[in-house]
């Protein structure tokens, strides 16, 4: 009974309680930043997990729940969401959140993409044809980002803008001094060689001018073989390399295995909010990462 | 001073279209036709289905088996798309050719053509709104209805290689697919819940059917259905608990049952069905999710279904019986399949018709029941566009109708199947 009674009001009361500016985003990070734009004025949830593989979010019917509430969604776009969230929006049942409406927001509209494949074929792997879609690790994005969404916040809830240009020009203040910080501590790291994982922490490497020598996955998606971790030793032992980049949801195992067989360091890297307990936010991601990077 | 300008003018106006040329060295060429429509090409994708099947009966025999009271053995000319696996060897089981596009702010389409060798068909084509206010969506066309958990994936989605007997006993081979609408509202709350409703023609042969009929002296005279005849509501709710996701809901089918074989014809001997059919269905899934790459689920639907009416029987001399029919069956599958790795799954799922009531002038004509089949699978996928995968199934579940009456033949098979996917195919569903 107590149970029924638990069911029933969260079904009917929830909706009612609040006013403010309903906003979903796809991943952990974009809530962050909204978070620090919109403060106690919106209410922010995020779809996936942060420590999850941000490719293959398992569409949980809590979300579609989620979605329809949302008076805007904002997605990181550049197909990162492709095999996802499309069946979310399908099944939401909400026009305001549609592609092409004012309550969907895609930020890498926003932002320049890199490695844009001249061909495309999936004999290259899980390729993304607009560009690799792990922007949101360049800093220099986050900024743009921050005021895209700002914009966007304004659009929706004008009553509030003031409050809106307010928090991103401390936010925008905060971030800077925090670039500073970031590119001091990784500048004794320019030039060196470094192997990855999966193709996640590009933008971070070219930004803080890393040499990305090869990575651990023969094709995108598709799990290391013998034949390709011998070519990965090659290149570790050719260009002396010091550092695999392995993120928090693929397997350990092949880079343990050239950690251990070669004088090269596994440095497990957080490459969103929430990916290991200390990035708990925007901020504290970027510094765990450049923590991890230089210790 | 005057002159120098008109000079330095003059210079500007030579070097302009120098300078221009050199920003830009390479001018894009224009595309040759103006009224290119290519970026608008819907996503198209196809699906291919192969097999090899090892089974201890032979294929003329396993063709002639039916599930007493459920299903017939199939006639080749009603049947559309030919079973799935049903030669030992070597089976190309269909292509599926679907396009999806959405057509203009108000609406998506989606159709998928069902392909096989000697012939191809129309499964699904559909509309569904875009902009509908206060959460409803209104989906019209053909369609695999949403009624229970599993009878709107396509083949190819299923975590087996066929559907469970239950959907197979009541639906058919194909599900049920009809051409219809359906309205759902999904309501704005923290907890998943949705309603849906359907109106449809309630052609499906395997549990209603529409058609008229009468003998030749006119003693029995029963109008077509009125269609849509077919009428299916549904609420589904999920929630989370820590890392697991759990789904449920209830489905309600009701719709006529109207079946002439051979009873309005003008020889030989014929039987026809005038009744209501009535199917409830109950369904749950729950899904844990250990980490980034594993997970478990659990799945399990029963379903009961209840027909009444008559059965009217004419002999070759035009004589005319009728009694009354009353049926009750029902059965159920559960399955748990496991994700092990990037490109490992494995599951196995238990089937069970254990209601099978056939009662034709109030006697019952003690059809065998708690008919069972026994599955086991392992999946591996190289990429999320190929996948390989080895049944096992053991099925309890079928006879030969022979001429000394109903003969068992339960069988074992083994099932390699390669399922490629090319082209843009949307992502699934939960």
């Amino acid at each position: 009974m107590k149970y029924l009674l638990l069911i029933l009001t969260s079904l009917f009361i929830s909706n009612s309680v609040y006013s403010q500016l309903n906003v979903v985003t796809t991943y952990p990070y974009i809530a962050d930043i909204v978070k620090q734009i919109g403060n106690d004025k919106i209410q922010v949830t995020s779809l996936a997990r942060g420590d999850y593989n941000p490719h293959v979010i398992i569409p949980k019917p809590s979300s579609i729940a989620k979605a329809r509430k949302a008076d805007l969604l904002i997605i990181n776009g550049a197909q990162l969401e492709i095999g996802w969230l499309p069946p979310i929006i399908k099944q939401a049942n909400n026009a305001e959140i549609q592609p092409g409406e004012k309550g969907f927001f895609d930020l890498s509209t926003c932002v320049q993409l890199i490695d844009i494949p001249t061909s495309v074929s999936r004999d290259l792997g899980d390729v993304h044809p607009e560009g690799n879609p792990h922007f949101s690790l360049n800093p220099d994005n986050i900024l743009i980002i921050a005021k895209a969404i700002t914009q966007k916040l304004c659009e929706l809830d004008p009553e509030n803008t003031s409050f809106y240009q307010t928090s991103v020009a401390e936010f925008v203040r905060i971030w800077r001094q925090k670039t500073k910080e970031w590119t001091d501590k990784m500048e004794p790291l320019r030039g060196i060689k470094v192997i990855e994982y999966h193709k996640v922490y590009d933008y971070f490497l070219r930004r803080f001018g890393l040499v990305i020598a090869g990575t651990i996955e023969p094709l995108p998606g598709i799990p290391p073989t013998t034949k390709h971790i011998g070519e990965v030793e090659k290149i570790i032992e050719r260009d002396k390399i010091r550092h695999i980049m392995q993120d928090v949801y693929n397997p350990h195992d092949a880079s343990e295995y050239l950690s251990k067989r070669l004088s090269v360091k596994m440095i497990i890297l957080p490459h969103d909010v929430g990916a290991v307990k200390e990035a708990d936010g925007i901020i504290t991601l970027f510094d765990e990462i450049v923590r991890r990077m230089t210790q | 001073m005057k002159y120098s300008f008109c000079v330095f003018i003059t210079f500007l106006a030579i070097i302009s279209p120098l300078r221009g040329q050199e920003n830009s060295p390479e001018p894009q060429p224009k595309s040759s036709s103006p009224f290119n429509q290519s970026k608008f090409v819907p996503d198209i994708s196809m699906i291919v289905d192969f097999s090899w099947v090892s089974r201890d009966l032979e294929n003329d025999v396993f063709s002639e088996l039916q599930i007493p009271g459920l299903t017939h053995h199939h006639h080749e000319e009603d049947h559309e798309h030919g079973s799935i696996n049903a030669n030992k060897g070597f089976n190309l089981n269909y292509g599926e050719l679907s396009f999806y596009s959405i057509v203009d702010p108000y609406f998506d389409l989606f159709a998928v053509l069902h392909v096989a060798e000697e012939h191809a068909g129309l499964e699904e084509a559909y509309v569904t709104t875009r902009k509908l206010p206060y959460g409803f969506q209104i989906k019209a066309g053909k369609f695999l209805s949403s009624f229970g958990r599993l009878n709107e994936q396509h083949t190819h989605y299923l975590d087996f290689a066929e559907r469970p007997l239950v959907l197979k006993s009541f639906f058919g081979d194909e599900g049920l697919n009809e051409i219809g609408t359906r309205i759902t509202w999904v309501a704005p709350t923290d907890i998943y819940l949705i309603l849906g409703t359907e109106m449809l023609m309630g052609e499906n042969e395997a549990s209603f059917g529409t058609a008229g009929f009468s003998d030749i002296n006119g003693l029995v005279n029963i109008h077509e259905s009125e269609n849509p005849s077919l009428f299916i509501g549904y609420v589904r709710s999920s929630f989370d608990i820590e890392d697991a996701a759990v789904l449920f809901g209830f489905s309600y089918a009701h719709g006529t049952t109207r079946m002439d074989e051979d009873f309005s014809a003008s020889e030989g001997e014929g039987t026809a069905v005038d009744a209501n059919t009535n199917i409830l269905c109950g369904d749950l899934t729950v899904k844990y999710i250990i980490d980034a790459i594993k997970y478990v689920s659990f799945q399990s639907e029963y379903v009961h279904r209840s027909t009444e009416g008559s059965l009217y029987s004419r002999d070759t001399s035009f004589t005319v019986n009728e009694y009354s029919l009353e049926k009750k069956q029902a059965g159920f599958y559960s399955q748990l399949v496991a994700k092990l790795g990037l490109q490992w799954r494995a599951g196995v799922r238990y089937d069970l018709m254990n209601i099978n009531d056939v009662r034709i002038g109030n006697t019952n004509q003690n059809i065998p029941k708690n008919l069972a089949r026994y599955s086991a699978m392992v999946e591996y996928s190289p990429t999320e566009f190929s996948r390989m995968r080895l049944q096992l199934n053991h099925d309890r579940s079928k006879y030969l109708h022979a001429s000394e009456g109903l003969s068992y033949k339960p069988y074992t098979e083994v099932i390699l199947q390669l399922n490629i996917a090319i082209g843009a195919h949307g992502a699934h569903s939960f």
